[in-house]
């Protein structure tokens, strides 16, 4: 398993040696065709999530299956068998997951592992902590901290109009909370990995700063209980459960080596696919583009006109031959995006089965999207909207959760 | 040649361009500049100081370094202007070395206030007498002045050096040496101690990230003089000991309207450190640190060899020793400059810049006429190093046993209580 985990390596020596994908925290880019996730799923010693898994979630957790699990956008993990056995067998977990807090605008694919993992905490009735990089974006980007710590607040209120139980969940910004046990948690991280191994594992390079070096750590602790006395206080060996996307992998990876080193638990990880751009599968969504992506902020005049004029369209060019020929599905971003956000897997199957026949046009397939887009935007406006400051300063009270396992 | 290799003893390199940029390399990477490296004979890292000729040159090592002489007209000026007699330390040339501390002395003239900086890094439970000499002179400092002092106990630093040493337990090296360094007298009032692994948070973390933000990994490897083998706790260190000279790092003291400048006292190996954030701190917006640098006391079997090490054990002077401790390590152990026969002695005399028990009392012994005059009769071969030695054992022998004395009624309460986030209503009165 090591063997495999320490797969980084070797798969930078083959990127350079092919020009190939890269993905790592800071950069996600495809080759021709896009990202190959078996290919990732080798290279990073990751498992890949089959029906039976699916199943085994299903039926542990007593209700269907989340659409991103059925429709395999959630494709890859680390121990999650593992984790469910001892779930099964009473011992509980809890969650974490996080977002670098950027900007202000959020696109629906920052959504998807918040949208997840609300599932997840209601599905296996478990806390959930969530961390606000926003020292990591400082370091990263042309940001003051106090610019940053102001993101992290305003990034804090769309997550929590996800639909957080209250009673469940921490949210944390580093800034804010760093010290302490947390600290010392990072030091511990931080004497088990030498540059060398920083430099293999994440691309740093002797030009970078020293801030960026000694963040690893920061975005590993999590993954131990004792970084959280007031949560989990006496219950060292709790096991964690990290819902992320796949490009966050390198830093969970390095966590798990270090785990056993210093006396704890190797995190469990539930990885999800990019979600692609309105162009197309090559790159993620990305913030500083606004025509490549979806945002929570978008009104439904905009939704509509980005799909119609950006979505990127596996139909033929003309009705005559689309009739004839069909829809290609394996490039068609609506059909991908429905994929993830239709609920529906009748309809879905329908849909896909009517494009790739050339029964259905683009245009109605764009229509059926923009539908399913905006409802959900909608939707998340009118929970944003009703998130206070006090909400969040509720969510981010470092308090005991006496009820966080009920 | 790679960073690392600048490890190899054999090949000792320090280059040093100009004050600006503030990297201290240890190795040379352009061509034109290693000529000069192979020149330079001098080692200085953080944890071992060699000199191969058998005696610091420290002329060349300020030269080097590009930090200035404290002359006499200096030591004349802090007197004046503190009213009271210089530090024996000043006196006899220990703090021999300074950046912009005439700047400080130019402010407190006309009222204006600054702040003074110390710290060290535990690394055993029993100090020796080379820890106390800047905790010595900090004190001095803040009598003579009236100004506060932040200490920083860098249990971090412990931990991420050691391997075999747990998180708690550097927390209680760093109380333990605590006790030590309130023991050297410090004003309740006006002083806060710290220890990182406890303080590191809030607006101290934020000013820890910006000078990172400011300092390649390429120049930090170069600063500790590590390599890339090193954990990235290690090279990610530096800006934690700089932040402490960056007033906004105590909000309980210093209130965001009045920020003063930092004069950090400490001993000469560590002005590469504080070489960076002198660098750092106006980008960041705030004053540059100033600092009084020390020489550093010699091993007791001299200056050829690497200096006090807490981990070697005969050649240093623990402040727990006994006197019978201090007799037999003097008697034992320290370099004598003096002949090899008593004949011979009082026909050459002793040399004395080799003599590690002369060295030791330009340090410690506080009497200058007894000092010139132990000198003289020792060089022109009058005295003998039976006699010397007896001199000095009994000077230290007091020394560390007023160490003790004082060590002994510092409480757990004490500790706390210098330890404890407060603000120090009169810190400049």
């Amino acid at each position: 398993m090591a063997a495999a985990e320490q797969g980084v390596d070797a798969a930078r020596k083959e990127e350079e040696e092919e020009e190939e994908q890269v993905v790592n925290p800071w950069e996600v880019s495809a080759g021709k065709g896009g990202i190959d996730y078996d290919k990732l799923v080798d290279q990073f010693g990751c498992q890949r999530i089959d029906d039976a898994l699916v199943g085994r979630i299903a039926r542990l957790t007593g209700r269907p299956p989340h659409c991103f699990l059925r429709r395999g956008l959630f494709f890859a993990h680390r121990d999650l068998n593992e984790l469910l056995d001892l779930y099964e067998k009473g011992e509980k977990f809890y969650l974490y997951t996080g977002r670098g807090p950027s900007s202000e605008a959020l696109h629906l694919g920052h959504l998807i592992p918040f949208m997840f993992t609300k599932y997840l905490q209601e599905a296996f009735k478990v806390p959930l902590v969530i961390q606000l990089t926003d020292d990591e974006k400082f370091l990263w980007k042309n940001l003051t901290i106090q610019e940053s710590k102001r993101l992290a607040r305003e990034n804090a209120k769309d997550i929590i109009a996800c639909g957080f139980d209250i009673e469940r969940t921490f949210i944390f910004s580093d800034f804010s909370f760093v010290g302490g046990a947390f600290y010392e948690n990072m030091m511990q991280v931080a004497r088990c990995v030498t540059m060398n191994k920083a430099i293999g594992i994440f691309g740093f390079n002797l030009e970078d700063h020293i801030g960026k070096v000694s963040f690893p750590p920061v975005q590993a602790v999590p993954s131990f209980p004792s970084s959280f006395p007031h949560l989990f206080a006496g219950k060292d060996q709790l096991r964690c459960l990290i819902p992320c996307a796949v490009d966050q992998d390198p830093y969970f990876r390095m966590t798990r080596d270090v785990a056993p080193r210093i006396g704890y638990q190797k995190p469990s990880l539930i990885e999800s696919r990019f979600f692609p751009a309105l162009q197309g599968e090559n790159t993620k969504m990305s913030a500083s583009d606004a025509n490549s992506a979806i945002y929570v902020t978008d009104s439904a005049k905009e939704i509509k006109t980005k799909v119609n004029k950006y979505a990127f369209s596996g139909g033929q060019d003309s009705i005559e031959l689309h009739r004839k020929l069909g829809a290609n599905l394996d490039v068609d971003v609506p059909i991908k995006y429905l994929n993830f956000f239709l609920e529906d897997d009748d309809e879905l199957a329908h849909i896909k089965k009517e494009y790739k026949e050339g029964r259905m046009l683009t245009g109605e397939v764009k229509q059926r999207l923009i539908a399913v887009l905006s409802e959900i935007v909608a939707r998340h406006q009118r929970a944003r909207s009703q998130v206070t400051e006090e909400m969040v300063d509720a969510f981010m009270a470092v308090r005991p959760l006496p009820n966080m396992f009920g | 040649m790679e960073v690392g290799a600048q490890r190899e003893a054999t090949q000792p390199m320090l280059v040093v361009q100009e004050e600006t940029p503030p990297v201290v390399g240890v190795r040379a990477k352009d061509t034109e500049h290693e000529t000069e490296a192979a020149a330079v004979e001098l080692v200085v890292t953080q944890s071992e100081v060699l000199a191969p000729e058998g005696r610091m040159d420290y002329d060349k090592l300020v030269d080097l370094f590009g930090c200035q002489r404290i002359d006499a007209a200096l030591v004349h000026r802090i007197a004046r202007l503190t009213s009271r007699p210089p530090h024996r330390f000043l006196r006899r040339g220990v703090f021999f070395a300074h950046r912009d501390f005439n700047s400080v002395l130019d402010l407190h003239e006309a009222g204006e206030k600054f702040y003074l900086f110390t710290g060290m890094e535990p690394s055993s439970e029993a100090l020796h007498l080379s820890h106390l000499i800047p905790f010595m002179f900090t004190k001095y400092l803040q009598d003579a002045f009236k100004v506060p002092v932040v200490i920083q106990l860098c249990d971090d630093a412990s931990f991420l050096r050691n391997n075999n040493l747990t998180v708690a337990e550097c927390k209680r090296l760093a109380r333990e040496n605590a006790k030590d360094i309130i023991a050297c007298g410090f004003d309740i009032q006006r002083t806060f101690i710290f220890t990182n692994i406890s303080y590191t948070r809030g607006a101290f973390y934020e000013n820890i990230l910006e000078v990172a933000k400011r300092v390649t990994c390429e120049d930090s490897i170069g600063i500790i003089g590590g390599s890339q083998e090193d954990n990235i706790g290690i090279v990610g260190f530096p800006p934690v000991e700089a932040a402490p000279s960056l007033p906004s790092s105590f909000p309980h003291l210093f209130p965001r309207n009045d920020q003063p400048r930092c004069l950090i006292p400490c001993a000469i190996y560590r002005d590469p450190f504080f070489r960076m954030i002198r660098d750092v701190a106006p980008k960041i917006g705030f004053q540059k640190p100033s600092l009084i640098e020390s020489k550093i006391l010699p091993a007791l079997q001299g200056e050829e060899s690497s200096k006090m090490s807490a981990s070697n054990p005969n050649s240093a002077i623990y402040v727990t020793d006994s006197p019978k401790q201090i007799k037999t390590m003097v008697n034992k152990y320290a370099f004598s400059g003096g002949q090899s026969s008593v004949e011979l002695h009082r026909k050459l005399g002793a040399n004395l810049d080799v003599d590690v028990p002369i060295k030791y009392l330009e340090f410690f012994l506080e009497d200058d006429d007894e000092f010139e005059h132990i000198k003289k009769e020792y060089k022109d071969g009058r005295m003998l190093t039976g006699e010397v030695k007896q001199r000095l054992i009994a000077a230290i022998s007091e020394m560390v046993s007023r160490h003790q004395r004082a060590r002994a009624q510092v409480t757990e309460e004490m500790v706390d209580a210098f330890m404890e986030l407060r603000p120090l209503p009169n810190m400049f009165g």
